[in-house]
């Protein structure tokens, strides 16, 4: 009876990963197919990809995709380190208050918030680009950094930072030579997902994007209304084995950097 | 007379409306070993952590050789704390562990504070484990380290929370006779806050024992094992018969109470001098080793029954029962009469193992 | 005092957040009632036409589509997502570590990629079609793209790993000795599933089912390059009212109306979870 729902379980579990998994490989596979039609197989190639590389709105805009991921990753670090280590001080009413702050962005629908974005930049005259970009990538990073790092936190044995400060640390040093150390591993994971998440997000940077600052996925998602072409594939692919280098890393980075409890 | 380093003057303390502690008040000499025992829930960590700053006191004042430190952060306060669970830095080996606290101060220089780390590695007995990590250590191993790191800084007090609480019962006595010695090499003064009364009988100098945030009693392990001053100090340190009995003749040193069928005459509490009414019940505490059990009839001696005889390793505990209540005697060598369940026995003691206290506080304790 | 000085750290966080999410927000509620002329700029004048469309039958319809695209990609994700959790929280540690890995992985695989490969997929070109034709079992393509389902597919498989993760979650934090008594006492494992199980992973579905119908409100790529725009969703319409259509007070009204939904399905799991600040969604 047991063995039979394993096999069952097994069975389900190995079809729904095929299925999880089919659009994807999918994407891969078809964008090393010479023909430019999915419609048939007519041998292997890799014209998609030189014709990638020069492409130059593609370029231009896979730059603009990167300075923006890396600013975001870094400012949502730094703020989101900083909400989760300050909420820890702040009276029980004032954490509450940034607990339901750092959700705020997460629920409401990504459409209305851009929306409202792109009104408010709007009326201040702000440049659309860059700057706006970066600005409203971090209202989505910073609460998963926050999130993230207060969940380290809360490991941290109190006693610890309590030993600190007997020691004679000052609270700042007691930051920088305790806590920040310690919550590193979380803050690079959290970094890293905030630049695979800004990398990724279409939405928001639709309103966001400036006349000479579209975002790769904002570009991607215009070339792929137009229908399937091989060239998306291989475009697709590409910051597919990107992603995966950056969480490779990051693995090998934590992995060195754990400590046993 | 001695200046004491350390007065805790009136001390109160609340959680929201709970008051933890009660105008506490008593002083600690240079170079002493003292104990804060008390049950679990009595105050005694949150009294500790008021001496070392990770609590703020509510009204009261707490004077370091002279000088108010109440309003000081931890880190401006000569005072360190071993923690329960050791609080070792995780990712900092044992060196650096240790060599925190003068780097965080900048006290010492690199090459001083080299030679400061394997001092205190030494006294202890630590040496050649500078590169370890923490998680690399046994329980005893991080305890020692821990103690080294508070020690570095060479605290006027070293405050040492339940330090052993997390080890087990073998690795406890031994760890309980190396500090005693390591305090009496170094000379600090040592605050130490434990519920288990026989370590605090065996290392200190002093013991304060704390019930429900307020101080029962002061004094030597001697003191207060043979002269507990009240109720709660009686039952809680000592395995004791306690139970009320009815006084027929009250005298200022002893009184006469009536006990089964005899008369016997008991040393008053110092707490209960003169207290008692001339007629009227207190509380009688024995100690259950020092009470004596033979076949015949002797002087302040009482008759009873004997209910049941347990062997356990080297003690012979019997119970008796006189009258309406039932006594537990222990014996550690072989019993003088060999009496069997259902004998009549009589039970006698060492003077010093009784005492007479007032009845107050008897009804609260619902026994 | 202290507790004032404390305070005051948390002020960068608080302008952070209110010029980034609370202002904007306001912006909009102010924008909702003000009219536009024909070149759409924005004249400043009360008005409660944009309220007065919004309710119109023709536009009611689309709410009615986004509701009911959000709720039936909540309720497959949940059918398909449940098993999966409830199977990998059972798995010896090495096999559930790789199933919990691969379930995580699309969290970091771009969703315009698994859109893409959808399109690939269902195409009247499209892979299932090539297959089927090649095993003659169909001799021209069925046509799959461009529909609600299309859409709906496409959601429901973007959004899944939320609703697994949630799930998993209070499927692993369950007691198992809970289980072990029911079957002791004679409850069969389906009425055990029904009756302890379902009931006690309560807070992980809710709170799975919020993860995804909020986003599944407003996923309008996924809808425009599945669901070609045949059928109009909220995400669409406020898109092309604040971009191409230049009628900014009516897509604020719609926005609005689109964070009524989602506060909506919010205040249920409240109830459901008892989690008042909404931060057991996100761990």
């Amino acid at each position: 009876m047991k063995e039979k729902t394993n096999r069952l379980g097994t069975f389900y579990l190995s079809l729904f990963f095929v299925i999880l998994y089919l659009p994807v490989l999918s994407v891969i596979l078809y964008s090393f197919n010479a023909s430019s039609s999915t419609a048939q197989w007519t041998g292997w190639t890799l014209d998609w990809y030189r014709q990638l590389f020069s492409d130059r709105v593609i370029a231009q805009s896979f730059r603009v995709s990167i300075v923006v991921a890396v600013l975001t990753s870094l400012l949502s670090a730094v703020l989101g380190t900083f909400t989760a280590v300050v909420s820890q001080w702040v009276t029980a009413r004032m954490k509450t208050a940034i607990q339901g702050m750092m959700i705020l962005p997460l629920i409401v629908p990504e459409v209305a918030l851009g929306v409202s974005l792109l009104f408010f930049f709007n009326a201040l005259g702000l440049p659309f680009g860059t700057l706006t970009l970066v600005l409203s990538h971090s209202l989505f990073c910073v609460p998963y950094v926050y999130i993230m790092v207060r969940l380290r936190l809360q490991e941290i044995d109190k006693s610890i930072i309590e030993s600190a400060l007997d020691l004679g640390a000052s609270t700042l040093q007691m930051v920088r030579t305790i806590i920040l150390p310690l919550v590193a591993p979380s803050i690079l994971t959290a970094a890293l997902l905030c630049l695979a998440m800004s990398l990724d997000d279409v939405i928001i940077s639709t309103y966001m994007s400036g006349p000479r600052s579209t975002t790769l996925p904002v570009h991607i998602f215009s070339m792929m209304r137009v229908g399937v072409t091989p060239k998306v594939n291989a475009l697709c692919t590409l910051i597919l084995m990107g992603t995966f280098f950056i969480i490779g890393l990051s693995q090998l980075v934590t992995k060195n950097r754990r400590f046993a409890k | 007379m001695r200046q004491p380093l350390l007065s805790l003057i009136n001390l109160n303390k609340y959680y929201g409306d709970v008051h933890v502690l009660k105008d506490v008040s008593f002083t600690i000499d240079e170079g002493e070993f003292l104990t804060l025992l008390g049950p679990s829930g009595c105050g005694k960590t949150t009294l500790l952590r008021c001496i070392a700053g990770l609590e703020r006191i509510q009204s009261g004042d707490i004077l370091l050789s002279g000088t108010s430190i109440k309003d000081l952060a931890p880190n401006k306060r000569n005072v360190n704390t071993v923690f329960q669970n050791y609080a070792l830095f995780p990712h900092f080996n044992v060196y650096d562990n240790i060599a925190y606290g003068p780097r965080m101060t900048k006290s010492l220089n690199e090459s001083q504070l080299k030679t400061r780390v394997s001092e205190v590695l030494e006294l202890v007995q630590m040496s050649g484990y500078e590169q370890r990590m923490p998680h690399q250590l046994s329980g005893g191993q991080r305890q020692r380290i821990a103690i080294a790191r508070a020690l570095i800084n060479e605290p006027s007090i070293l405050l040492l929370d339940e330090p052993l609480g997390a080890l087990d019962l073998k690795l406890r006595k031994h760890m309980q006779t190396e500090l005693a010695h390591l305090q009496r090499k170094t000379g600090t003064t040592f605050v130490y806050v434990t519920h288990d009364q026989e370590e605090a009988l065996n290392m200190s100098d002093r013991i304060v024992v704390i019930d429900q945030g307020e101080v029962q009693q002061l004094g030597s392990p001697r003191e207060i094992y043979n002269n507990p001053k009240n109720l709660f100090v009686t039952s809680f340190i000592g395995d004791r018969n306690i139970f009320p009995v009815e006084v027929v003749e009250p005298g200022e040193e002893c009184s006469k109470v009536k006990l089964g069928e005899s008369v016997v005459a008991v040393r008053n509490s110092s707490s209960a001098k003169n207290a008692f009414p001339a007629e009227g019940s207190a509380i009688l505490a024995i100690l259950m080793d020092k009470m004596r059990i033979s076949c015949d009839e002797t002087e302040n001696a009482v008759k009873g029954r004997a209910l049941s005889i347990h062997y356990a390793g080297s003690q012979i505990r019997i119970e008796v029962q006189v009258e309406d209540r039932v006594l537990t005697v222990v014996e550690y060598q072989k019993i003088d009469c060999d009496c069997q369940v259902g004998d009549t026995v009589y039970i006698s003691w060492e003077e010093s193992g009784a005492i007479l206290l007032p009845k107050d506080g008897w009804e609260e304790r619902g026994v | 005092m202290r507790t004032l000085k404390r305070n005051l750290l948390a002020v960068p966080i608080l302008v952070w957040i209110g010029l980034l999410v609370g202002v904007p927000m306001i912006f909009v509620v102010v924008l909702s009632f003000l009219s536009r002329d024909n070149l759409g700029n924005i004249i400043y004048q009360f008005t409660l036409d944009n309220y007065r469309r919004v309710v119109d039958p023709i536009y009611l319809r689309v709410f009615w589509n986004s509701l009911l695209l959000a709720l039936l990609t909540a309720l497959i994700t949940l059918v398909v997502g449940y098993p999966v959790a409830y199977i990998t929280a059972n798995l010896s540690p090495t096999r559930r570590a790789l199933s919990l890995g691969l379930i995580m992985l699309p969290f970091w695989i771009s969703s315009l990629l698994r859109t893409y490969g959808w399109m690939i997929l269902l195409g009247n070109a499209g892979l299932i079609n090539n297959v089927l034709m090649a095993l003659k079992l169909i001799d021209k393509p069925l046509p799959m793209m461009y529909k609600f389902g299309t859409s709906l597919v496409g959601t429901a498989y973007m959004l899944m790993p939320f609703m697994i993760v949630a799930v998993f979650n209070s499927v692993d934090k369950l007691d198992r000795s809970l289980l072990e008594a029911s079957y002791d006492l004679g409850a069969s494992r389906w009425k055990t599933f029904f009756q302890i199980t379902i009931p006690l992973t309560l807070p992980g579905i809710a709170g799975g089912f919020t993860l995804v119908f909020i986003p599944a409100l407003g996923l309008y790529f996924v809808s425009d390059l599945l669901g070609g725009g045949n059928t109009v969703f909220l995400g669409n319409l406020i898109h092309t009212m604040a971009t191409r259509g230049r009628n900014r007070p009516l897509a604020a009204a719609f926005s609005l109306g689109m964070i009524a939904l989602a506060l909506l399905v919010l205040s249920l799991y409240w109830k459901v979870s008892k989690d008042k600040t909404g931060e057991g969604l996100f761990q």
